[in-house]
């Protein structure tokens, strides 16, 4: 069974002319590390949004077509219930922490779902473990640096035991090494609790070399889904106005001179294989 | 992109600059700084460096407890925000926490207010900032209808449209794809042209690597490198205290020099690396084709 | 009076017997006093009731708090001497001073000690459903974060011009909109983030919903409601029977 269907889905938000999700059919496996990319304005929010039903329940508007996430329509299962399956970790973590520990933070979702005193201690360990954070538990959420406040966010949100882990742009207001150990922490996630784990990023050079499969969005359509060598090779990739690594877009033009031959490559470790091959 | 140095005494200068915050907390502690007229220069470093903080003194919002902060050979201490921020314009990150009028063109109008400018003046700069960032259409409409990337061209037009000498951006390429960040690419080179000196605080080492020639790193309110941003990016400071990581092209200079391909120094930006590139394979595909004669 | 005195009202996490107390008891403490304060506008009196406080403060390791918030007040203070001794008399004016420094006290032992995370729960064992015991954390919580928001605010108008002193009552008014606006408009979006955060985490799925931490009343807190409940009684008995109580007691200022 698919993890996550789009059924030629539409919604436009109440209010607005335009649609901001338009005719989009998608279906994403589990076990996957997936990079979500496209230009800013494209419906990668909206696209987000849509996962864990708060689109269409919790923003006003119009749609049509149907999303399913295991089997479940995101109209008929509440978002609450649908929240069990997919996690989201929202842009701004500032926003998403509302205990007045880390502690309390993290067992927030669990208290929600009623799960028993013994569960979520149990959880917790774990989580926190995972993300690096045990030295935080009785600290506040406003003491935390950017980079402590994303890692207290995603431990909260992998107690619940989501089969799906959506992230909207998490290194956002991070500074590089920061960034750069976010990602790896989530790549390291995704394999190691073989859940599917869905990126909306602008930073292309760190996460290229991490992903699997990448969903590319224009004007609220999803213009391809693919494995990531397809994708990079396509047409699509180089024509949109995202963040393209360097190494890509240097080998990009290499290629349309007819210099090179065969599949770009992404990321500084392909383009040095090609290189060496060549030898 | 260069940013040329025209006059002797620096327009920026700050000596032994200390500050703390109500809290106790140190934010800069000894920081010196000497800004020419017309450079461009990053400044980079971990969150909580001291980066913020110290734009903040160049227009008076902050005021240090110890050391001088001068601009264009004035003490910040003898002036008010108002005054200061007449030379200094400062583009905060953030454009909802300046929004409020009831319309963009309402929006220019209050930028201009306090710089005692006669009326057929404020109506030529306001009709002059919204054709140069081309969001004329949207005129009449309220900013909150705005999308994120034109909010934050209408910051920076707000604070333009003063004509401060001295521009300093904070995070500008934040969330922004490559068209914005071209069209911003854009405005600082003429910016430049224009004269101005203008100071970019980033975490985006790709856009400073390819763009600034200057680079000033900060790491717990101190200034820990200060020089051209080719030499003050590289390994010595990649720690954990400074925040950055290796720009990709420094990366895939000692790559390629793992497998024996040595880019001669002047291989520093992108184009600089695609036309080594080109000429080292049309090089390998000729001795190819040599070889097999 | 500067934003100083705020911060004897801000509570930091410690580890005394205070501290531990259950946040009910606490707030018992400081209703105990007040109505302890109220009841008596002798000097003496009060001034026994204002000493039988430091004691506590000690025990919370809370007298530099204490010294900050009566200093806070230092201002109020001497333009209460002033009337009061134009109008009444100065020991009346001395008694007014000693009753606001056992109120002020009293509450701010209690916002000083009490965990707002434990104020919630606290609220919801007195049969305040959920929902409205946790706003109210959630208020306390966003409290630092608005201040920031705020101070952000105010940096970047004033680095368009904008400046924060001006004449004239309406334009005092006026002058408030660029620093209100996008201050509401920030708290609201900020409200819709929060909510859909709220939402994904299942907020208010479940009747049931368990807690990871409980408060619960202890043999501490008995001992101190006892000692609290005593002292009301003396207080009160006290008042009735003015008259039989010793001289001194009833001392007063010959102004």
């Amino acid at each position: 069974m698919d993890l996550i269907n789009f059924n030629n889905f539409s919604y436009r938000y109440k209010g607005n002319e335009e649609y901001a999700l338009n005719n989009i059919t998608l279906n994403i496996q589990e076990n996957k590390f997936i990079l979500l990319a496209g230009e800013t304005g494209s419906g990668k929010t909206s696209l987000i949004r849509c996962t864990n039903g708060l689109i269409p329940q919790f923003y006003a508007g119009f749609y049509k077509g149907s999303v399913e996430i295991a089997g479940l329509d995101t109209v008929e299962t509440s978002i609450a219930d649908l929240s069990t399956i997919v996690g989201i970790v929202f842009q701004n973590p500032e926003n998403q922490l509302v205990a007045m520990t880390v502690e309390n933070e993290i067992a927030f979702g669990m208290e929600n779902l009623g799960i028993s005193r013994d569960e979520m201690i149990k959880r917790i360990d774990e989580s926190v473990k995972l993300t690096e954070i045990e030295h935080l538990l009785h600290k506040a959420p406003f003491e935390l640096s950017g980079g402590e406040q994303q890692r207290v966010a995603i431990a909260s949100i992998l107690v619940l035991k989501p089969k799906i882990l959506i992230l909207d742009e998490p290194t956002a207001l991070l500074d590089p090494y920061m960034a750069k150990k976010i990602l790896n922490l989530l790549k390291a996630i995704q394999v190691e609790q073989k859940i599917t784990v869905i990126i909306s990023e602008h930073r292309m050079d760190l996460i290229l070399p991490l992903v699997d499969d990448i969903i590319l969005m224009k004007d609220g359509h999803v213009i391809e889904y693919d494995n990531k060598d397809k994708i990079i090779n396509g047409e699509n990739f180089k024509n949109l106005a995202i963040n393209h690594p360097m190494v890509f877009s240097i080998f990009n033009d290499l290629h349309i001179n007819k210099i090179i031959r065969g599949n770009i490559p992404a990321s500084i470790p392909e383009a040095i294989k090609y290189l060496k091959d060549l030898k | 992109m260069v940013g040329k140095i025209t006059e002797n005494s620096p327009v920026i200068f700050t000596k032994d600059v200390e500050y703390a915050y109500s809290n106790g907390t140190l934010a800069l502690k000894g920081i010196n700084l000497s800004v020419f007229k017309g450079e461009l220069i990053a400044i980079m470093g971990k969150n909580g460096a001291g980066k913020t903080t110290l734009i903040r003194t160049f227009n008076g919002l902050i005021k240090p407890q110890k050391g001088d902060v001068l601009i264009n050979g004035k003490n910040t201490s003898l002036k008010n925000i108002a005054e200061l921020s007449k030379n200094v314009g400062i583009i905060f990150q953030n454009p909802m926490h300046q929004l409020f009028s009831n319309t963009i063109e309402e929006e220019i109008k209050f930028s201009l207010k306090n710089l005692d400018l006669s009326d057929e003046e404020i109506r030529n700069r306001t009709n002059n900032i919204l054709k140069t960032f081309n969001i004329e259409k949207y005129r009449k409409r309220s900013p909150l209808t705005l999308s994120g990337g034109e909010t934050k061209k209408l910051a920076i037009a707000s604070i333009f449209c003063r004509n401060p000498d001295i521009l300093v951006f904070d995070e500008p390429t934040l969330g922004q794809d490559s068209r914005e960040i071209a069209f911003f690419t854009n405005l600082v080179k003429q910016e430049l042209d224009k004269g101005k000196t203008i100071v970019i605080v980033t975490h985006n080492i790709e856009f400073a690597m390819e763009n600034v020639p200057r680079t000033i790193l900060m790491a717990d309110g101190r200034i820990i490198a200060d020089g051209p941003t080719r030499s003050v990016i590289n390994k010595e400071f990649l720690t954990e205290r400074s925040s950055l990581i290796l720009p990709q092209i420094c990366q895939f200079n000692s790559e390629l020099l793992k497998i024996g391909i040595k880019c001669p120094d002047d291989v520093n930006s992108r184009n600089e690396m695609k036309s080594f590139l080109e000429n080292y394979l049309k090089n390998k595909i000729n001795n190819i084709k040599g070889e097999t004669y | 009076m500067s934003l100083e005195f705020l911060n004897a009202f801000k509570f930091m996490k410690k580890n005394t017997f205070l501290h531990n107390l259950d946040p009910r008891s606490k707030l018992l403490f400081s209703i105990v006093y007040t109505i302890s304060a109220l009841i008596f506008t002798e000097i003496m009196p009060l001034l026994i009731i204002l000493l039988s406080i430091v004691p506590v403060l000690i025990s919370g390791r809370l007298i530099k708090q204490w010294i900050k918030s009566i200093r806070g007040l230092f201002f109020l203070f001497i333009i209460i001497i002033i009337l009061n001794t134009f109008f009444m008399s100065l020991s009346f004016a001395i008694s007014m001073i000693l009753r606001i420094s056992i109120m002020v006290s009293a509450f701010s032992i209690f916002f000083l000690t009490v965990d707002p995370n434990d104020l919630a729960l606290s609220l919801i064992s007195m049969k305040i459903p959920y929902e409205y015991a946790f706003s109210f954390s959630l208020a306390f919580r966003f409290v630092p974060t608005i201040a920031t928001e705020a101070q952000n605010i105010i940096d970047a108008q004033q680095s368009r011009g904008y400046e924060m002193q001006t004449s004239g009552f309406i334009n005092q008014i006026k002058n408030l909109f660029p620093l209100l606006v996008p201050l509401i408009i920030c708290s609201i979006k900020r409200a819709f983030n929060v909510a859909e955060a709220l939402e994904s985490r299942a907020f208010g799925s479940q009747k049931d919903r368990t807690f990871l931490y409980k408060i619960k009343y202890s043999m501490k807190d008995w001992i101190f409601t006892i000692y609290l409940v005593s002292i009301l009684i003396f207080a009160v008995f006290t008042r009735f029977n003015f008259i039989l109580m010793p001289v001194w007691l009833t001392w007063s200022l010959p102004v």
